[in-house]
């Protein structure tokens, strides 16, 4: 990690202990515990030993730690006076925990996440961004630390009722998973909302969207905390819940789980591409991540496949998954299709690389294919294990292939919409600078035109109330899924074969268009960079040219 | 610093230049373009700072001296043309350039509720400084900008001339052997202004190479080895002070007392092709003469030949100002 040569530093001297010593005071358990801190603190995140400075001297986490601590000694005196004189005999943990979990999840899911968006979005506005970004810190540095400040204000803000929380189990009625569970799940909750925070910080550094966007997460979070407050109270309240004597519960919790960590991981990679410099690879990243998130959802519902044979786990497995990538494809379709001198250094040059690789390079082309290739990888998946059923003979077969139809219509959509979208992107282009927020919202927009104008001329034609399925409704994805899930799109055959083929065009007509960016290639590194490369890494080449085993074949 | 000690080092450091011969400029400036919309902030500006050289950059406001500063500094990316720092493109290797390179910018970038080591303590963390090697950086650096007083201070009670100490010590923090000032004497008084004009001759002195920038020309004449005088995002002269003022002047202001027989001097010198705007006052002359020192001399071999009581005779210095004044056109964009 270390950027600078420490021997060409002036400030490395040859003595290592003459300024520790001088900083320690003598006594043994003391230099142990403060030599630890210090080599703790040395591996920290720079951002988050200077926040935690600065949080003990900051007027918002006083004030809020205050308040949390007075409204759980207000709630504490509150709930016992409304208990008593039943405290004495009846099990109250359950009454104490739900108010304790609302003075709890205020601070951790609103002010949380809201000071993690306010800390990165305030930086870019004073101008102590620019400073920050220009040091040795990665964009990635930046985020993590700013994510681990959240984090530790949220740790502080448990600590603080971590007394009362110990005082209702001790009131009987409430079993510590439950409030384990509770706990757990709010806090990944906060760290969710704060990685979502810090990529709304990293949008817009305009001062009216600022101010929008703070508004709006503001709004989405109180949202958020109304209805996470709501049910989990419930659950509280409700002691007849009893989820958690069940294996599939705890299955549901831990796929979730990884998908909130893939999440959490997402967000911090966006986050810290926005706010990366221009000439990086800011894409590559992101799109294996996307693949990865691609891949656990397959798995996870794949396992749920054989273990429920249930066959509605394919249409939400392929549901789910074709509105990941028309949301995911419309944000790659945005990106620049020139690729930066910098990535072109780190090209693939084989044949077999650049037929595999290409894909995960920057650029609107490639985003395309991408989406399309995974979009068929799940189709594959789909196919296989729905036949596997039919042929073993799984509950869920029925002998019907309306799920074919459907899995694959709905691929076929998206490559479609996606495709088009492209296209139309691709002639704005001509006309001036697109960029990712207008790549999405023309997707967007054709989406709904799609809907919206074959249902307004059928209606015209024929009247609201006496409107059926037809093949106007060809471009309506909406309606065509739905008869095509409900088994009646046999009768419109005419209609799948259109939307395959017209499938296979666009995606042709954009592979086409994406030439360019495919035929790319690698730049030579600068001599230059080569040589600061072995000047930082110097052991890497020599290691490699001493473990060679041709080396002492050649001596001999 | 001693006047002595100063010279000594920059013989050194001139030896030093000329054994090292044929060196690569550590600022390399290529035709350099950014344009903001219509306005066009940077114009091709071309440029070369050699290593251990301080390049003083000149201009009136909005002549584009921040926004090429910024640009050295990887924090923005030019419309056309590159710039290379110690051989690394800012455009592609910006994190190679950002280890060798110290930026102050225009303005003061803090945090609330942080004092000066702190501020400092985490930048050098974030230069990837660890352990005892970020301690003796915070000392040297406190030392040299001479904040150990003011460690504990908090930030925002710091007046003008520290926090422009305090900025100049964060940008030096990692040891960058290129450093990028932007207007550091702006706001100062002229003790402090002294003062930084020595720590900049110091930091050269020891072999880094400063890019400084100010509006004002005597500010800079005095520390710069070479200046640029930049314009409406053009670059109109480079060169030592001493090059411009020598580019620049083609007339030259001389000032002669006659002891008698003003007036028939005047007369004798208004009949010659190559003096110009002659003012007579009591005894004084002054004119303007066109030509180099040969020629002047040749002028004062005549004056005496015809007998004229001269007294004095010396050549009137054009002040900086003028030279500035001179060179720039005084055009707004
Ligand atoms: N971000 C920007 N957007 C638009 N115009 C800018 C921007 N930054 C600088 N300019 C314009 O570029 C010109 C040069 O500005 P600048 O580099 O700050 O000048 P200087 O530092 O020499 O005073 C000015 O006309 C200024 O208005
Ligand atoms: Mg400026």
């Amino acid at each position: 990690m270390s950027s600078i040569d420490s021997s060409s530093s002036p400030f490395a001297s040859g003595d290592p202990t003459e300024i520790s010593e001088a900083v320690i005071p003598k006594g043994t358990l003391w230099q142990m515990m403060e030599s630890g801190i210090e080599l703790g603190g040395e591996r920290l995140n720079p951002i988050l030993v200077k926040e935690a400075r600065q949080a003990l001297k900051s007027k918002q986490f006083v004030i809020t730690f205050t308040l949390l601590l007075l409204a759980g000694w207000v709630w504490s005196m509150l709930g016992v006076a409304l208990l008593s004189p039943g405290v004495y005999y009846a099990p109250g943990g359950r009454f104490m925990l739900s108010g304790y979990f609302i003075i709890l999840t205020i601070p951790v899911l609103v002010i949380v996440p809201f000071s993690a968006f306010r800390s990165l979005a305030a930086e870019r506005e004073d101008g102590t961004f620019e400073l920050l970004s220009i040091t040795a810190l990665s964009s990635r540095q930046i985020v993590t630390g700013k994510l681990g400040s959240a984090m530790l204000q949220m740790l502080v803000y448990y600590s603080a009722l971590a007394p009362c929380i110990a005082f209702t189990y001790l009131l009987r009625g409430i079993d510590i998973v439950t409030i384990v569970f509770l706990l757990f799940w709010t806090l990944v909750a906060s760290v969710l909302l704060s990685s979502i925070g810090l990529v709304v910080a990293t949008v817009s550094r305009a001062r009216h969207w600022q101010v929008l966007l703070s508004v709006l997460l503001l709004v989405g979070l109180c949202f958020v905390t109304f209805f996470w407050t709501l049910s989990f109270v419930s659950l509280i309240v409700d002691a007849q819940a009893t989820a958690f004597d069940d294996t599939d519960f705890w299955l549901a919790m831990a796929a979730i789980m990884t998908f909130c960590i893939s999440h959490a991981v997402m967000f911090v990679l966006i986050a810290a591409a926005q706010i990366s410099f221009a000439s990086d690879n800011r894409s590559t990243k992101l799109r294996v991540m996307l693949l990865v998130q691609q891949t656990l959802w397959i798995g996870w519902m794949a396992f749920f496949w054989i273990k429920f044979e249930e066959e509605e786990i394919l249409y939400i497995l392929v549901s789910v998954a074709c509105l990941y990538w028309a949301f995911a494809g419309a944000c790659l379709m945005g990106e620049a299709a020139i690729l930066s001198p910098r990535v072109k250094r780190s090209l693939p040059q084989s044949f077999l690389g650049r037929m595999c690789f290409t894909w995960f390079n920057p650029g609107s082309g490639t985003g395309y294919t991408f989406t399309v290739a995974n979009l068929l990888t799940l189709l594959l998946v789909t196919i296989v294990a729905g036949l596997t059923a039919e042929l073993e003979g799984f509950a869920a077969a029925r002998g019907g292939f309306d799920w074919v139809i459907f899995v694959t219509l709905a691929v076929a959509y998206v490559i479609v919409y996606l495709g088009v979208a492209r296209l139309v992107t691709l002639l704005l282009r001509q006309l001036g600078r697109v960029t990712m927020l207008l790549t999405f919202l023309v997707t967007l927009f054709l989406c709904v035109i799609g809907v919206a104008l074959p249902l307004f001329f059928q209606a015209w034609l024929e009247g609201y109330s006496r409107m059926s399925y037809s093949i106007v409704q060809m471009s309506n994805w909406c309606w065509t899924l739905e008869e095509a899930a409900d088994g009646n799109l046999l009768t419109f055959s005419l209609v799948p074969i259109i939307i395959y083929c017209s499938a296979v065009v666009v995606f042709f007509l954009n592979l086409l268009f994406a030439i360019y960016e495919v035929e790319q290639v690698r730049l030579a590194t600068p001599e230059r960079v080569l040589q600061d490369e072995r000047e930082m890494h110097p052991s890497t080449d020599e290691k490699r040219g001493g473990s060679s085993p041709w080396d002492d074949l050649k001596a001999t | 610093m001693g006047g002595e000690s100063r010279v000594k080092s920059q013989e050194s450091r001139v030896k030093s230049l000329k054994s090292e011969m044929p060196e690569q400029p550590v600022i390399d400036m290529r035709r350099l373009h950014r344009f903001f919309g219509s306005t066009r902030a940077v114009n091709d500006i071309s440029f070369e700072v050699m290593k251990g050289e301080v390049f003083g950059y000149i201009g009136p406001n909005g002549a584009g001296k921040t926004t090429s500063m910024r640009i050295l500094a990887t924090l923005d990316i030019p419309t056309y043309g590159d710039a290379l720092v110690d051989g690394f493109s800012v455009i592609n290797d910006p994190d190679r350039v950002r280890r060798r390179l110290g930026f102050m910018p225009d303005y003061f970038g803090t945090y609330a509720d942080v004092n000066c080591r702190e501020y400092l303590d985490f930048f050098a963390r974030a230069y990837g400084l660890r352990g005892n090697e970020r301690r003796r950086a915070l000392a040297h650096v406190m030392g040299f900008t001479k904040l150990d007083g003011l460690a504990e201070k908090p930030i925002r009670g710091l007046s003008k001339g520290m926090k422009q100490r305090l900025c100049l010590g964060r940008s030096m923090i990692h040891d960058p052997s290129v450093l990028i000032l932007d207007e550091p004497a702006a706001g100062l008084d002229p003790r402090a202004r002294i003062e930084l004009r020595q720590m900049i001759r110091e930091l050269a002195d020891n072999g880094k190479t400063i890019l400084v920038s100010s509006h004002i020309l005597t500010e800079l004449a005095e520390m710069c080895d070479r200046v640029g005088i930049i314009e409406r995002g053009e670059l109109l002269a480079v060169g030592t002070v001493a090059e411009i003022q020598r580019g620049q002047i083609t007339h030259c202001q001389i000032k002669a007392r006659v002891l008698e027989n003003v007036a028939a001097v005047a007369t004798w010198l208004e009949n010659r092709g190559d003096v110009e705007s002659i003012r007579v006052d009591g005894q004084l002359i002054r004119f303007s003469h066109v030509g180099e020192s040969d020629a002047q001399a040749a002028l004062l071999r005549e004056m005496i030949l015809a007998e004229f009581a001269i007294a004095e005779f010396g050549i009137e210095q054009r002040s900086l100002e003028d030279v500035f004044m001179h060179v720039t056109r005084g055009v707004v964009q």
